[in-house]
């Protein structure tokens, strides 16, 4: 999925919390230590220190400076057991990071009233929905509402048209000289926007008409609209952007919010775990309304889950709408069911069921014996996909032991697994009327008939499947281990998933406790995926993101989009996939940007994390700080002496052949550091 | 045209001498041009991930069984003009939004291959496509692609270019030992920026990558940056569309407008990947309009503006689509239809034998269709893959290719001319 810039499109979404430069100057001091160990050949096992950097390396999206020291000092085993029990570390600082995303915290309903979608939108524009009455909320559908009419009426003309008359490109002309009116006139509004008070200037934008704030829309020149929303209320911005597309204030609060998260939580693992477990049951923000049920997705069924027990996962994931929806359960009826049957239901009913915002599902038929033209019009019957996924990517894996029988049976089974009142952002809900009768046949076993009970059966079923076990465990040693894992391990994690009912965070310690997580071998082992890349650069530079929207860009133009993996499988984490020259080439320019700030909305400042805050004045000691500071240390000679050598050319240093006293360009050499061969290893 | 290339290719060259000295390949394109050299052969490969619904792409409108079994979504009998599908040979007929195939097909370029695919069962995506790429249905443990496998054939200073994808990932059907380049835009493909610092820059990435002793990594940016170096010689950019070329909007028509470009400057493209997705409608496919029609006019609009676009050079190029499965003969209760066997493989270029449907076809009745619900196969993938690996690019060795198939050219379905 692409996401376009949009109007009046903000830089700092919050302000900065003062204590976070108050832990990077702790870190910094903490660091200073490690520079002597900079040098040091790697010993056979691993280290202290080195347990310290593979750890992070793996349990969190990347180490912080001086973070390696923190770690091995306090004790790697300690810190690991710290990361498992993630609700009794504090996160206090991410949470106030995120404090001006609002949709985070909503449920559904309350997002698809506050930021309708386009088919609330279409209801209130026909006159079918009353307008909000809260002024800000009313901004928002007016401006939505005129653009739906504006679109209209387009389309309207484009009907009329022939494309292939000559008056076609007239009107194309028209439509582009209309465009820079609009932008001349929106130009001096947005002048006289500017010389007011940020206040008055919202309340200004309130009371525009919304013809008005469209022209401003489109006319606006990008600086310009960062300008506008200057010093704006997170709330504020919300709204101003909300009038131009409601759903894109969801869908990129919930994409900055993951890689705030990734960067700055506390809760590292966590946060690595809602990753995975995400990746795992993967739904496509892409497809229609999963744009809206993403965050409550996230938030109620992966994260709270991330470290309990997997069938509960598995079961909340089933019942949540956004998979109901993404894999087309919710739409799925039994051939034998009531309501393909049209059989009458024993007390009324909603006669026309419609699907989130207002897609008809079927329509049980007037009489018990519909005829061939009304059959055409209904939509009943079985629909696979989900049933399919479940057992292939979700539980057994590809190559589990079920059949297309199974498939099959397993999708009768989940019949009546639907959405309540989609259209009001409802919950689950077991439609007995959508629901196969009869017994089913699943794996060998008779599921006999017992309503919403099949499905819950059959996950438990497959949640305690040793298949299951084993599959789940291959994905978590391929996470924090290797491409390929040793067989031997996954089958201890396997053995540990049946034995602690399937309790994942018994599983990871197994894990983590395994002499293969801590063999050389495994050490930089992995080659990261590009949003573990870009986190790890954000958190080794200690840059501070006070607008995420670019680096979310950055991962679109990477291949990895923020919850933009289209098919179920989600994204591989294997190194194969993100090695590449166009990949790599963006990770070098990635790493040159965010060094050199050219990174809008992420600024980055080398004296900070540099030991002691301090800038050696030659070179190689510079070079050596860096190093310390963005790989703990561990740089190949290679690396080291191209850089170094590199240093002369005064292109790259920002040094001037008369002036050998001038201290070095931080920001390149870090750029080169973070796009070097090394750092794209965790 | 050639003599200006000719003249900018050694001006370019010239131009990178200033940072670094002359790449061997370089000098190898610019002399292959000067001397004539052969005529390259090219084999372009698109993959429709998702599993098209090739029964509702090119529509068996012969077969009354069709209608049966998609009451809402079949597409209708020929002769209502844009509301009907466009006829073939009085059986077959391509979805109305196909209509800019249809003088592809008149023109004989445009070859048709029903009932094809991978004879493996399985209907998970992941696996499908990770069969067709790998070239060996039912082997998992293949650990290159096909494409890359039908390049393998050592070529001393062989361009970087002569594998690619178009797209921000390496796909399956080209990871392998021969080497090959991925690249998401070409106005971004290199390193730093147009700053006065852009080369040594690039320079130092180069130096600390060629000589990484990181196996993966090492390989990547060694090809990687001969390839950026290239591509700045050669300046593909100047290359704008064709006459009457026109590329719909979108990632995959810009896909196809980047590669005609590369092409177009002698870049030495052998083989090269491209792919399209949103093909997976289980719900409300739509018939004549909706999701499937709006999908396969991007589709087939870039198809056949690269075709305009490249000319006299579509002589000497093969154009192959494929899909991981079919979808299922009927509809399901979703007006959409679910993962199916056997699909159709379009194959377009100059030495094609166009203007007919390849493939003998199975039939539609309940008794023809594979295990009771899906298009039956007649044509394994790997023979109309084969044919254009052996006859158009003239590497003979298909057991390396496909290993694990017999590809008897006798039994080719000699689409090729």
């Amino acid at each position: 999925m692409k996401v376009s810039m949009p109007f009046l499109w903000g830089s700092g979404m919050r302000r900065k919390p003062k204590h976070l430069a108050l832990a990077m100057v702790l870190c910094v001091g903490l660091a200073a230590s490690v520079l002597v160990n900079a040098k040091k050949k790697p010993t056979p096992g691993l280290g202290q220190q080195k347990r310290a950097l593979h750890a992070l390396n793996r349990l969190t999206f990347g180490p912080r400076p001086g973070e390696v020291e923190r770690v091995a000092a306090l004790g790697v085993d300690k810190w690991i057991e710290q990361q498992l029990r993630p609700e009794k570390i504090d996160d206090h600082a991410v949470e106030a990071r995120l404090a001006g995303f609002t949709t985070l915290k909503m449920d559904t309903k309350t997002m698809i009233e506050k930021f309708p979608p386009p088919p609330v939108v279409k209801q209130v524009a026909e006159g079918k929905k009353s307008m909000p009455r809260d002024p800000k909320e009313r901004a928002i559908y007016e401006s939505q509402v005129d653009a739906y009419r504006d679109r209209q009426e387009r389309k309207q003309a484009k009907g009329d048209q022939d494309p292939n008359s000559p008056n076609a490109s007239d009107a194309n002309a028209e439509q582009r000289a209309g465009l820079g009116e609009a932008r001349m006139e929106a130009d001096a509004k947005a002048e006289e926007l500017l010389d007011l008070p940020p206040e008055e200037r919202f309340q200004q934008i309130l009371k525009m008409s919304p013809e008005e704030r469209r022209m401003l829309a489109r006319g606006l020149k990008q600086e310009d609209r960062q300008r506008v929303m200057q010093e704006f209320t997170p709330q504020q911005r919300e709204t101003v952007m909300a009038m131009v597309s409601p759903q894109l204030v969801i869908t990129t609060e919930l994409q900055q919010a993951k890689l705030l998260r990734a960067a700055y939580s506390e809760r590292q693992l966590q946060e690595v775990m809602t990753d995975f477990w995400f990746n795992h049951f993967n739904v496509f923000m892409g497809k229609g309304p999963d744009r809206y049920l993403l965050t409550a997705y996230e938030r109620d069924v992966i994260r709270s889950h991330t470290l309990g027990k997997f069938k509960d996962l598995l079961e909340a994931a089933a019942k949540s709408p956004a998979m109901l929806f993404y894999l087309d359960n919710w739409l799925s009826v039994g051939a034998h069911s009531d309501v393909a049957q049209g059989r009458p239901a024993q007390r009324a009913y909603r006669r026309v069921y419609r699907g989130p915002f207002g897609v008809p599902v079927y329509r049980p038929p007037r009489q018990p014996n519909p005829n061939a033209q009304q059959k055409k019009n209904k939509r009943e019957g079985l629909n696979e996909n989900y049933a399919r996924e479940l057992m292939e990517l979700h539980t057994l894996g590809v190559n589990g032991g079920y059949t297309q029988r199974d498939v099959t049976e397993v999708a009768k089974v989940f019949t009546g697994w639907t959405i309540k009142r989609p259209r009001q952002g409802g919950g689950f809900e077991f439609n007995q009327r959508l629901h196969e009768p009869g017994p089913k046949y699943v794996l060998g076993k008779v599921i006999k008939e017992h309503g919403e009970k099949e499905g819950e059966q059959v996950l438990d079923m497959l949640a305690k499947s040793p298949k299951t076990a084993h599959f789940v465990s291959y994905k978590l040693a391929q996470r924090f281990v290797s491409d390929d894992p040793p067989p031997a391990l996954v089958d201890r994690m396997a053995a540990t998933f049946l034995k602690k009912d399937g309790d994942i965070r018994e599983v990871l310690r197994t894990l983590f406790q395994s002499p293969e997580f801590w063999s050389p071998d495994a050490y930089r082992a992995k080659v990261k995926t590009p949003l573990e890349f870009v986190v790890s650069a954000v958190r080794a530079s200690g840059v501070d993101v006070e607008n995420a929207m670019p680096l979310v860009q950055n991962l679109n133009r990477m291949g990895m989009p923020l919850y933009g993996a289209q098919p179920p499988t989600g994204y591989s984490m294997k190194a194969e996939t993100w090695v590449n020259s166009a990949a790599l080439l963006s990770r070098m320019n990635f790493a040159l940007a965010l060094g050199t700030g050219r990174m809008r909305g992420v600024s980055f400042d080398a004296d900070r994390i540099l030991p002691g805050g301090k800038v050696p004045q030659d070179r190689a000691g510079a070079l050596a700080a860096l190093e310390t500071s963005l790989l703990a240390g561990d740089v190949s000679k290679n690396t080291h002496d191209t850089i170094l050598k590199q240093m002369d050319d005064p292109q790259i240093t920002g040094m001037r052949a008369d002036d050998a006293a001038r201290p070095p360009n931080l920001g390149v050499l870090a750029g080169l550091l973070m796009g070097s061969p090394e750092f794209q290893r965790r | 045209m050639l003599i200006t290339r000719r003249v900018f290719l050694k001006n370019g060259a010239l131009a990178l001498v200033a940072t670094t000295a002359i790449p061997s390949f370089l000098t190898r394109t610019v002399w292959g041009v000067e001397t004539g050299g052969s005529r390259r052969k090219r084999l372009v490969v698109l993959f429709q991930r998702g599993a098209a619904d090739g029964l509702n792409i090119v529509v068996p409108h012969g077969e009354a069984a069709y209608y049966a079994m998609r009451p809402s979504i079949a597409i209708p009998r020929p002769n209502r003009g844009q509301e009907s599908a466009i006829d073939l040979d009085g059986f077959f007929g391509l979805h109305p939004s196909l209509a800019s195939f249809k003088p592809l097909w008149e023109q004989k370029h445009l070859a048709i291959v029903h009932a094809a695919g991978s004879p493996d069962s399985t209907r998970s995506h992941f696996d499908a496509q990770d069969y067709m790429e790998s070239g060996t249905p039912g082997v998992k443990s293949t650990e290159d692609g096909w494409l890359n496998r039908a390049v393998r054939k050592p070529e001393p200073d062989a361009s970087p270019f002569r594998a690619i994808s178009m797209g921000g990932t390496l796909p399956r059907a080209l990871a392998g030992t021969a080497p090959a380049v991925a690249i998401g835009n070409i106005n971004e493909f290199g390193v730093g920026g147009r700053g006065p610092a852009a080369a040594p820059l690039s320079n130092t990435f180069e130096a600390m990558y060629s000589q990484s002793v990181d196996t993966v990594l090492h390989g990547t940016g060694r090809e990687t940056f001969e390839a950026v170096k290239m591509l700045k010689a050669a300046d593909p950019a100047r290359y704008t569309p064709a006459r009457g070329a026109s590329y719909p909007r979108g990632r995959f028509g810009e896909s196809l407008r980047q590669l005609a470009q590369l092409i177009k400057a002698d870049l030495g493209v052998e083989v090269a990947f491209a792919d399209i997705g949103g093909w997976d409608q289980h719900v409300n496919e739509g018939a004549v309009q909706g999701q499937l029609a709006n999908v396969l006019r991007e589709f087939s609009q870039s198809i056949a503006a690269f075709w305009t676009d490249l000319g006299d050079l579509g002589e000497d190029t093969v154009l192959v689509t494929m899909s991981e499965f079919g979808r299922t003969a009927r509809e399901n209760g979703n007006r959409g239809t679910d993962h199916g066997h056997a699909n159709v493989m379009f194959v377009v270029g100059g030495p094609v034998r166009g203007g007919r449907v390849y493939g003998r076809w199975p039939g539609l009745d309940q008794s023809q269709l594979y295990e009771g619900r899906d298009l039956a196969l007649t044509t394994d993938f790997r023979r109309v893959l084969g044919e254009g690996v052996s006859r158009h690019l003239g590497n003979k060795d298909l057991t390396t290719v496909f290993p694990g198939f017999e590809n008897d050219p006798r039994r080719f379905l000699r689409l090729l001319g």
